[in-house]
């Protein structure tokens, strides 16, 4: 068996499932599906050779449209599509993405590894899906699929009026035999309220809506709704479980809790053993106690059957436990009743103490403000400091690329001819100031790629310049014209900012960075 | 076939040699090439049940699994709305969703009566039938609401997206402050608390919302585990083996104090 440290090469998982093709073969890094698409091309080749023909007939019209389609990058990909194989991630410039999708629903291609991505959205239908793994990264943490993702990757399998199922498969590695998932349909998590009180949206609100609305949005969000509920509910199982713990009162006879009774007797003959015990033998008090005991247990026991007492006391001490439980989720939910309040107030008193706000008016800040969906504090601040008015358009475009920008570990560009410090110590001086830190977001590592794309700089000389993949690029100068519309908007008025931003974002809009087809 | 041990082929590799096969693997194929039939054109019951309390005016929720046909009820109430003269919006979770939906929906009713607005894209703006993501949505119910005067629905395409942690603010905030006169249509993944969030959406819009739940897939799924070896187990199967396999590795781990690693790789 071919194998690779123990585990099936994904040649021998094709293998396994051939009849099943085409297969949608899920992983959660890029390189995976790079280097999986690759292993699998050594081994299979999936097409007729009219097949081939019409595959290398598609992608030269596509590279008749999209000079340098496959790049420096991509030479193995073109390579691999002529065998029925490919791979599709976000790192992939768009116009690639729609050729492996375009083949893809042609039925030219039969194993597909591609990322989450994939499974968002449009609907590209598969016989089977395969899971190479069921962990992935989130941004915070390595964890196992949720069900709601799993399901939403596996039922691409099974195409309608052609598969009578749907196969999914997950792969059991042999190292980490445990990490192979299990998931139901009907364990499928429930939609949880994530409202997140940001400035844009308390400025909205000052600016747009009365006091009853913003209380609506505060009072009546999805989590509180959700908060509410559970509230509700538990004060229902509180009232049942009271009226189960009164019935259960009536139970006991009259002698319960006196040294007659059987309970009580249980109760103090084990404490007198614990008493005798050598540990406790010595300390204060406790010969005394055990004297005591013995005292109590020289009245006459009550003569009864005990056995309905002890039930209920078992039944008692349950519903008491539950009853706390649920008295401290009780708790907890009202201390969090207000957060909603207190978060908008949080907010609200900042934008007061950066003068964007006074009261429920807008100053010249506020207002800018308004009209920014991201970071919206630092692109004003960026604009009042005068960092963008005046500024050569180059470095202006160096800048606001990196706004919202969080480099991932191995990611590198080569420095720039432009200097971006200062926008460094305008940052540290906000944080200082009491600016929380996820309201200043910003790097300097796009930068040099948004200034060299902004002086007419090739596609493929960005490349060269950062191991970034074609479709990062894409979308960071594709966010930044984002960016650079919101602050037209914002210029109003300012004719001399508005036009400046405008030139920048038009310069930008070209070529590979522009949408295809729109 | 395990004669070549692992750590020969290691040998191979580093040696740059390719594998000795001559032609390469093909699979059995009984469907060469043959197109995917289109989707029937007679409408399931959900579909229709949906369709009739659209065309009465109702709030929606559907949630039904991906490929039941979800699309097709926003396409017949997008088409009607448009016979009917009025606008409608379509808000997406991905850019690239609405540029993909932009062009699907110009094919189907024409390009001067389709817009699309995103961040960074904005094209026919005053268009009866405008894609937009989400988060324009939400702007547009704050700044400028008038827009939205002629409009009848917002369709949320994939509203499961109101758990995302990054971005669900943006259809809380869409949900709650569009203008009173536009009906919800919200279009989701199964979700096992859909009706919870119906009662949410009927009590900060003021109207009654109604539900239709598809739980039966359009092609049910079997789920397959595929162990080291190749071979295809169910669940109770793949259960079993991943026990024996820990409790087995248990087993090595005492026994082979060292170089157990390589040891069980050619097991």
């Amino acid at each position: 068996m071919a194998q690779t440290g123990g585990n099936p090469s994904c040649s021998e998982v094709i293998n396994a499932i051939q009849n099943y093709l085409p297969a949608l073969y899920f992983t959660f890094s890029r390189g995976k599906t790079e280097l999986l698409a690759d292993e699998l091309s050594r081994e299979w080749d999936f097409l007729y050779q009219r097949e081939k023909a019409r595959v290398r007939e598609i992608i030269k019209e596509t590279e008749d449209t999209h000079p340098g389609l496959f790049g420096p990058r991509r030479g193995k990909l073109k390579q691999i599509l002529t065998q029925g194989i490919a791979y599709h991630h976000a790192g992939l410039s768009p116009a690639l993405k729609d050729l492996v999708e375009r083949l893809y629903e042609m039925r030219l291609i039969y194993v597909l590894f591609c990322t989450e991505t994939f499974a968002v959205g449009v609907n590209f239908p598969a016989a089977s899906t395969v899971f190479d793994t069921c962990r992935k990264w989130d941004g915070r943490e390595f964890r196992g699929l949720l069900n709601r993702e799993f399901f939403q990757m596996a039922g691409r399998a099974g195409r309608r009026g052609f598969d009578p199922v749907g196969r999914v498969y997950v792969r059991i590695d042999h190292r980490f035999p445990d990490q192979a998932g299990f998931y139901s349909e009907e364990e499928i998590e429930p939609v949880r309220g994530r409202l997140v009180i940001s400035p844009n949206t308390v400025l909205s609100l000052l600016y747009w809506k009365t006091d009853e609305e913003i209380n609506r949005l505060l009072d009546q969000n999805l989590a509180v709704y959700q908060n509410n509920r559970e509230g509700r509910k538990i004060k229902e199982d509180l009232a049942g479980l009271e009226e189960k713990l009164a019935a259960l009162e009536g139970v006991f006879c009259p002698q319960v809790d006196t040294p007659a009774c059987y309970m009580m007797r249980s109760k103090l003959k084990k404490e007198l053993r614990s008493l005798a015990r050598k540990n406790k033998r010595g300390r204060p008090g406790m010969r005394e106690r055990r004297e005591e005991i013995r005292e109590l247990l020289k009245t006459a026991q009550k003569k009864c059957h005990h056995r309905p007492c002890t039930e209920a006391r078992r039944k008692q001490t349950d519903l008491a436990e539950r009853k706390s439980r649920l008295e401290r989720r009780m708790r907890v939910l009202g201390s969090h009743a207000r957060d909603y309040e207190r978060d908008f107030n949080r907010v609200w008193d900042l934008l007061e103490d950066m003068s964007y706000v006074e009261g429920r008016k807008l100053l010249p800040r506020g207002v800018f403000a308004l009209h920014l969906h991201v970071q919206e504090i630092l692109v004003t601040e960026l604009v009042f400091n005068g960092l963008i008015r005046d500024m050569p358009p180059a470095l202006v475009a160096a800048i606001l690329a990196g706004v919202d920008y969080v480099p991932g570990r191995d990611d590198s560009v080569e420095p720039g001819p432009y200097s971006l410090r200062e926008v460094e110590t305008l940052r540290k001086s906000l944080l200082r100031s009491g600016v929380p830190e996820n309201f200043c977001v910003w790097s300097p590592l796009p930068g040099p790629l948004a200034s060299a794309w902004y002086e007419g700089a090739s596609f493929e000389e960005l490349l060269s310049m950062t191991n970034l993949q074609e479709g990062d690029i894409f979308s960071i100068i594709r966010r930044e014209i984002d960016l650079l519309r919101q602050i037209e908007r914002a210029a109003g008025d300012d004719t001399g900012l508005r036009r400046q931003i405008e030139n920048i974002r038009l310069r930008l809009d070209r070529d590979e960075i522009a949408i295809p087809g729109i | 076939m395990c004669e070549m041990r692992a750590s020969e082929r290691r040998k191979n590799l580093f040696a740059g040699e390719k594998p000795r096969q001559k032609t390469k693997r093909r699979p059995f194929r009984r469907d060469s090439g043959r197109a995917v039939p289109a989707g029937p054109i007679q409408l399931d019951p959900f579909q229709q049940l949906a369709i009739n309390f659209l065309a009465e005016g109702h709030n929606v929720l559907v949630a039904a699994p991906t490929g039941t046909g979800k699309t097709l009820i926003a396409e017949r109430l997008i088409g009607q709305v448009l016979d009917g003269g009025r606008g409608i919006v379509y808000t997406s979770p991905i850019k690239a969703l609405s540029n993909q939906k932009y062009r699907d929906f110009t094919g189907m009713f024409g390009v001067e009566k389709v817009g699309l607005i995103t961040g960074d894209v904005s094209v026919n703006e005053r268009a009866p039938l405008l894609v937009m993501t989400t988060e324009i949505f939400r702007n547009w119910c704050f700044a400028n609401p008038e827009m939205l005067d002629g409009m009848t629905h917002v369709i949320f395409d994939e509203l499961h997206y109101l758990d995302d942690r990054e971005r669900g603010t943006a259809w809380e905030e869409s949900i709650i402050f569009a203008p009173p006169h536009i009906r919800i249509v919200g279009l989701s993944a199964t979700v096992p608390n859909v009706r919870e969030l119906a009662s949410w959406i009927a009590e900060v819009r003021g109207r009654p919302v109604k539900v239709i739940e598809e739980r039966c897939r359009a092609v049910p799924l079997e789920l397959g585990w595929i162990t080291p070896e190749s071979d295809v187990l169910d669940e109770g199967g793949a259960r079993e083996y991943i026990r024996q396999r820990l409790e087995r590795r248990r087993g090595r781990w005492a026994a082979l104090p060292e170089g157990g690693d390589e040891a069980l790789a050619c097991d």
